[in-house]
C-alpha cells in the first residue's frame, strides 16, 4: 500500500500548474483491475492456498479424494471458526491469548453443569455461552480500564482459565476429564446442531465446515458493510484518532473480545458434542494457531488491516499442510519441520504476491 | 440523513437478559437420563487409618497439569497418605530443572521421604544426591527404570515402558495384526516414544509412528482419519492415552476403515468403549498402584525399615491387559475414577 | 474508484496550483470572503460562538495557563501563537473538551459551559482537527470522512453502510472545499499531509462544525503543503465557520488571521485584531533578539516558495514591506495559472 502512496502524493503536487486542463493524475487510474484485486489482503493467501493444494494433489494420491478434502476442511473449520473472531480482534488492534483455553472452558462449563445438576444439556449450552461471553467481556473491560497491553491481560486470563479449568473440573468430577454426557437428555439434539455430518455426493462433510463458511460470510459483511466494521478498522488503525472523531472505541473492543468468547463457545460446544467428554488440559497452545491463521490470511499483526476471508484461507492452508503431510506419508519424525517449512513457504508466497500488487 | 453515532449498547444488556431468561426456562427441564444422579449409586469404601506419628512425604512428578493418567497416580498416593497418617506434598513440573528445584524445595521442608519420577534422570541426579545427604529416603516411580538403582533410590514402582510396549506388540501378534499405526500425542516425549519403539520391537507386522497435536482433539481426529485414508491396509491404531483411543475410534468410523483401536492406559469412558467393542483392548500400567505403593513404601520404611526389591529389582505395576473378557471386573473401579 | 473528475480545473487532486477562486463550488464564497476583507479588522461584527474569559488551567501545582481571554466569531480566524510550552495545547484541550479549565469561564453562545468529553464539545459544534490528523491511515478516504458518523440504511439487524451515498457525499463535500481526489477508495495514508488535513477540515465542516480548532495544522508540513492547508482554512472561514488556528508560525497566521493572540509561558502576551498589528510586530512578539534573525531567514524561505504555492506574490509582500496596520486580503485572489517556479 505504502509505495503506492508515495508515488501518488508527489504526483499530485508536481503536476505543472500551466496545464490545468491536462487529464488528471493518470497515475492512480493506472491501478488496473488485476492490480487492485492483487492488493486485497487475502489474495496472497489465496494464491498460497492454491499452490499448497496443487502441491499435495500432485504428491499425495489419497489427497485427491473428495473425502480427504472433507477431512482437511474439518480440521480447518474447527480452527477457522475461532480464527474469525480472533482475526477481527487483531484488525481491532488486540490479541487474545486466552482464546485457546476459553474453548475448553466453555465446553467444561456446559459438560460439568449438565452432568452435576443432571440438567438437560441445553441448559449447560446456554450457561456456557454466558460464561464465554463473560470471559470476553472481562478481558475487554480490563483492557479498556487499565490500558495495559492485551498481550499481558489475556496472558493473565489464559493462565487463570487454564488453572480454573483443571481445578474446577477436579472439584466436581474428581477427575481431570468431565464425565460423558452422551446419555443425557438433549444430547442427541445438540449433537445434531453442533457436531453432525451432512452427506454431499456420498461424502460426509462435518457441519462445522458449513458453519465456518456462513460465519466467514457474516464476518465479511460485518467488517465491510456495517458501522461496527468501520469502527473495528478505525480502532485498530489509529485508536486515538478513532476516539477523537467519536468512534466508541471502548464498546468496539469489548464487543470484539466478546466475539472471541462467542467463537470459543461455539467451538467448545462442537468439541463437547463430538467427543462426549472434555479433557481439562486441552486447548493450550491453540490460541497461537488462530493468530497464525489470521496472519497467513493477511491480517496485520499491528492491527487496522485485514479481512475475514483471509483467516478462512489461512486456516485452510494450515489444515491442508498438517493433513497433507500425513496423506503424503512423509517421515513423521520430520512432521513439525515440514509443517514449518510449508507454512513459511505459504507466507512467502503471500508476501511476494502483496509486493507484486503494490510494486510500480 | 442518519448521522447518529450511538453505539448499540442499549440493546446489549437486553440480549444478556434474554439469554439469562432462556437459561432459566431451560433449567426447568432436567435430564432424566445420565448425569450425576445416575452416578451417585457408586459407594465409597472407607479404609482404616494408621496410628503412627504424622509424617511428611513429598511426591514430585514430571506431569503436565490436567493429564488423566497423573491424576490416578496422585489419587493412589493420596489414598495411601490418608491411610498411613501421612501429610502428602504433591508438586509437579514437566520441566526437568523445575522438577529438580521442587526436590530441593522438599528437602528444605525437611520431609520424611520423597517419591519422584525420573523422566530426565541426569537432571535429577544432583537433587537426589542432596536428598540422600540430608538423610531423606527417596523412592522412584513411573519413570526411570534404568536409573533408579544407579542413583541409589530405595526402591522403584512402575512399568517398564519398553516392556509394556513389547508386551503390546506381542499381543498384536497374537491377534494376527499386520499393520499398526502408533499415535504419539506429544512429539519428543521420551516415554511415549519408548512405548511405540517397544511395540515396533516385538510386533511382527509393520509399525508406523503418527504424530498428532494432543491439545487439539479435532486435529487429532482429522490426522488419524488422514492416515487411515493414506494407508488403507492399517488394521490396528495404537494410541498412547485413553482419550486419544476414543477419538481414534471416531476416526476409524470417519475413514470407513476396518482397523481396530488398542491403547495404553485406561479411563472411565474406556471401560464402556471396550464393552461396546469400539476399542479392542487397553494396557494398564496401574498408575494408582504406583502412587499408592510409593507413599506406602516410604511409610513402611520409616515405621518398620521394610523395602521391596532389595534395592536391586524394580516393583512392576504393569502391564495389565484389559479387554472384553475382563473389563467387567474393573468397570466399577474405573467408574470411581481410580483405575 | 470514483473517476468522476469532470472539472478540468480539478487537476492534480486539489493541489496548490489551483486557486480557490477557480473551483466552481467555492467561487461565490471566495469572492464574498475577499470582499469582506477590509472589514474584518473589526471584531465586534458578530456575537462570539466560543469565548474564554480569564480562563486558566492548573495541573496540580503547575499552572499551564492563566488569565486567557479569547473570542471566536463566525467567519473569523482567530490565531493563537506561541512557542512550544506556551500553553497552546492546554488552550485547545479546554475548548475541545479534553480537559476542564480550573479558573475563569468558557462560554458557548454566551452561556458558561464545562465539557466532559470531546463528544460534548462536538455536539455543540466545536470540532478539533488534531496535529496527528485524526485519520486512520490504512482506511479509504471515504471511510475516514464518515468515521464515527457513518450513514446507514435498512432496519436492524441488517442495517448496513450506505456506501454509495457516503462516497457521493464525501466527493461532493471535498469538491466544495476545493479538494478533488480521483480515487476515494485509496487509503488516506497515501495522501500528502496537506491533503489529509484538508480532508479532516472538510469532514469537520460537513458534520456541522461551527467552530473549527486547528492544532498546528502546518507544523509537520512542507511549505507547499502548508499553503494547501491555509487555503482550506480560508475556505472554511468563508463558509461562515469560526476558526481557531493554533500555530507558532506568525507568517502562516498572518496570511489567514483576523485576530491574533500570542501566548507566552501560559499567559496572554498580545491580543490584537488585524488592523492593530502587523506581521513584523507579530513576529517580534513571537520571538525576540537572536531568535528573530533565524525566523527572518525562515520567513524569507516561506515567502520564496509561497509564490508558487499560494496567494499572489504582491499580497504576500504587502504586509512585510508596508509594515503594521496594512490590511491585506488573506484569501488568495490570484487568477488561475498564477506564478509558478
Amino acid at each position: 500500500m505504502i509505495p503506492v502512496s508515495q508515488a501518488t502524493a508527489p504526483a499530485a503536487s508536481d503536476s505543472p500548474p500551466a496545464s490545468p486542463a491536462a487529464p488528471k493524475d493518470g497515475r492512480t487510474s493506472e491501478r488496473s483491475l488485476a492490480r487492485r484485486v492483487l492488493a486485497r489482503p487475502e489474495i496472497g493467501a489465496l494464491i498460497a492456498a492454491i499452490s499448497v493444494y496443487v502441491f499435495f494433489f500432485a504428491v499425495a494420491s489419497p489427497f485427491r479424494e473428495a473425502s480427504s478434502l472433507a477431512n482437511v476442511l474439518y480440521e480447518s473449520s474447527v480452527m477457522g471458526i475461532m480464527a474469525l473472531p480472533v482475526a477481527l480482534l487483531m484488525i481491532g488492534g488486540e490479541f487474545d491469548l486466552s482464546a485457546g483455553v476459553a474453548v475448553t472452558t466453555s465446553a467444561l462449563t456446559a459438560s460439568i453443569l449438565s452432568f452435576q445438576l443432571s440438567l438437560n444439556v441445553w441448559t449447560g449450552v446456554i450457561v456456557a455461552l454466558v460464561v464465554a461471553l463473560a470471559v470476553g467481556a472481562f478481558n475487554g473491560y480490563l483492557l479498556v480500564r487499565t490500558g495495559l497491553p492485551s498481550f499481558l491481560i489475556t496472558l493473565g486470563s489464559f493462565l487463570i482459565l487454564q488453572g480454573a479449568n483443571l481445578a474446577v473440573t477436579k472439584i466436581f468430577t474428581g477427575n481431570v476429564a468431565t464425565d460423558s454426557i452422551s446419555d443425557m437428555q438433549g444430547f442427541d439434539q445438540a449433537k445434531k446442531v453442533f457436531a453432525s455430518e451432512i452427506g454431499i455426493g456420498g461424502v460426509d462433510v462435518k457441519i462445522t465446515v458449513f458453519y465456518w463458511l456462513v460465519f466467514a460470510a457474516a464476518a465479511t459483511w460485518l467488517l465491510l458493510r456495517t458501522r461496527f466494521g468501520n469502527w473495528i478498522f478505525a480502532t485498530g488503525g489509529n485508536e486515538e484518532s478513532a476516539r477523537a472523531v467519536g468512534v466508541p472505541v471502548t464498546f468496539t473492543k469489548i464487543a470484539l473480545f466478546m466475539g472471541v468468547g462467542a467463537g470459543a463457545w461455539f467451538v467448545g460446544m462442537h468439541i463437547l458434542f463430538s467427543f462426549n467428554t472434555v479433557q481439562s488440559g486441552e486447548g493450550v497452545g491453540n490460541e497461537f494457531l488462530y493468530i497464525i491463521a489470521a496472519v497467513i490470511g493477511g491480517c496485520l499483526l499491528t492491527g487496522g488491516y485485514g479481512s475475514a476471508i483471509g483467516p478462512v484461507i489461512g486456516a485452510f492452508i494450515f489444515g491442508m499442510v498438517s493433513q497433507g503431510i500425513v496423506y503424503a506419508n512423509w517421515n513423521p519424525d520430520w512432521f513439525k519441520a515440514f509443517l514449518g517449512v510449508m507454512l513459511l513457504l505459504a507466507a512467502l508466497v503471500n508476501l511476494w504476491v502483496r509486493r507484486q500488487a503494490t510494486r510500480r | 440523513m442518519d448521522r447518529t453515532s450511538r453505539p448499540r449498547s442499549r440493546r446489549f444488556p437486553a440480549l444478556v437478559a434474554a439469554a439469562a431468561a432462556a437459561a432459566l426456562m431451560v433449567t426447568g427441564c432436567s435430564s432424566d437420563s445420565g448425569g450425576k444422579k445416575a452416578e451417585e449409586s457408586a459407594d465409597n469404601a472407607a479404609a482404616g487409618k494408621a496410628d503412627t506419628p504424622r509424617m511428611k512425604v513429598a511426591l514430585i512428578t514430571h506431569a503436565a497439569p490436567g493429564d488423566t493418567f497423573w491424576d490416578l497416580i496422585r489419587k493412589g498416593a493420596e489414598a495411601a497418605a490418608d491411610k498411613d497418617n501421612v501429610d502428602l506434598l504433591y508438586s509437579n513440573s514437566p520441566d526437568a530443572a523445575k522438577q529438580a528445584n521442587l526436590v530441593q524445595n522438599a528437602i528444605d521442608q525437611k520431609v520424611d521421604g520423597i517419591a519422584i519420577t525420573l523422566a530426565k534422570p541426569d537432571a535429577m541426579k544432583a537433587a537426589v544426591a542432596k536428598a540422600k545427604k540430608a538423610g531423606i529416603p527417596v523412592v522412584g516411580l513411573n519413570g526411570g527404570i534404568d536409573d533408579w538403582k544407579e542413583q541409589g533410590l530405595l526402591e522403584y514402582f512402575g512399568q517398564d515402558e519398553s516392556v509394556a510396549g513389547e508386551a503390546f506388540g506381542e499381543k498384536l501378534n497374537e491377534l494376527g495384526a499386520k499393520n499398526a499405526v502408533c499415535v504419539i500425542h506429544e512429539q519428543g516425549h521420551v516415554a511415549l516414544e519408548a512405548r511405540c519403539a517397544g511395540v515396533k520391537k516385538t510386533f511382527g507386522g509393520k509399525t508406523t509412528n503418527l504424530y498428532v497435536n494432543g491439545t487439539n482433539m479435532p486435529a487429532v481426529k482429522s490426522t488419524i482419519t488422514a492416515k487411515l485414508k493414506q494407508d488403507s491396509s492399517v488394521d490396528y491404531v495404537v494410541t498412547l492415552g485413553a482419550p486419544f483411543a476414543l477419538t481414534a475410534a471416531q476416526s476409524v468410523g470417519d475413514a470407513k476403515s476396518k482397523a481396530k483401536v488398542a491403547t495404553f492406559d485406561l479411563n472411565k469412558d474406556m471401560v464402556k468403549a471396550i464393552e461396546d467393542g469400539d476399542v479392542d483392548f487397553a494396557v494398564d500400567q496401574q498408575p494408582y498402584l504406583q502412587g499408592y505403593l510409593s507413599v506406602d513404601a516410604l511409610w513402611l520404611y520409616k515405621t518398620n525399615g521394610n523395602f521391596s526389591g532389595g534395592g536391586q529389582e524394580p516393583v512392576l505395576t504393569g502391564p495389565a491387559f484389559v479387554d472384553k473378557e475382563n473389563v467387567a471386573d474393573i468397570a466399577k473401579f474405573a467408574a470411581k475414577g481410580t483405575r | 474508484m470514483t473517476t468522476d473528475n469532470s472539472s478540468p480545473t480539478g487537476a492534480a487532486a486539489g493541489t496548490a496550483d489551483t486557486g480557490a477562486g477557480t473551483e466552481p463550488g467555492t467561487g461565490a464564497a471566495t469572492s464574498t470572503g475577499t470582499g469582506a476583507g477590509p472589514d474584518r479588522g473589526a471584531d465586534g461584527s458578530a456575537a462570539p460562538i466560543v469565548e474564554l474569559r480569564g480562563a486558566g488551567k492548573a495541573y496540580g501545582n503547575v499552572r499551564a495557563l492563566h488569565g486567557v481571554s479569547l473570542a471566536v466569531r463566525p467567519g473569523r480566524v482567530t490565531c493563537v501563537l506561541g512557542d512550544n510550552g506556551a500553553g497552546k495545547s492546554t488552550l485547545i484541550k479546554i475548548v475541545s473538551g479534553l480537559h476542564q479549565h480550573t479558573e475563569g469561564e468558557l462560554l458557548v453562545d454566551g452561556e458558561p459551559v464545562r465539557f466532559g468529553s470531546p463528544r460534548e464539545a462536538l455536539d455543540r459544534g466545536i470540532a478539533t482537527v488534531y496535529q496527528d490528523l485524526a485519520t486512520v491511515p490504512l482506511m479509504p478516504v471515504w471511510r475516514n470522512f464518515f468515521l464515527g458518523s457513518e450513514m446507514t440504511r435498512g432496519p436492524w439487524p441488517v442495517r448496513r453502510l450506505d456506501i454509495a451515498r457516503m462516497k457521493r457525499t464525501a466527493d461532493e463535500e471535498l469538491r466544495n472545499m476545493g479538494i478533488v481526489l480521483d480515487d476515494l477508495e485509496q487509503p488516506i495514508g497515501t495522501l500528502s499531509g496537506g491533503q489529509r488535513q484538508s480532508v479532516a477540515i472538510a469532514r469537520a465542516v460537513y458534520f456541522g462544525a461551527r467552530v473549527l480548532i486547528l492544532d498546528e495544522p502546518t507544523a509537520a508540513l512542507g511549505v507547499k503543503q502548508s499553503g494547501v492547508v491555509l487555503k482550506y482554512i480560508a475556505a472554511a472561514r468563508d463558509r461562515g465557520l469560526g476558526v481557531i488556528f493554533i500555530t507558532h508560525n506568525p507568517h502562516h497566521a498572518y496570511m489567514v488571521g483576523d485576530h491574533f493572540s500570542v501566548l507566552r509561558l501560559g499567559t496572554m502576551e498580545l491580543s490584537a485584531s488585524r488592523s492593530e498589528v502587523g506581521l513584523e510586530e507579530l513576529t517580534n512578539h513571537m520571538a525576540g533578539g537572536a531568535e528573530l534573525a533565524a525566523l527572518k531567514h525562515e520567513l524569507a524561505q516561506v515567502r520564496g516558495v509561497d509564490v508558487e504555492g499560494l496567494p499572489e506574490e504582491a499580497d504576500l509582500r504587502a504586509p512585510v514591506t508596508s509594515g503594521a496596520g496594512a490590511p491585506a486580503p488573506s484569501v488568495p485572489t490570484a487568477p488561475p495559472g498564477g506564478k509558478d517556479s
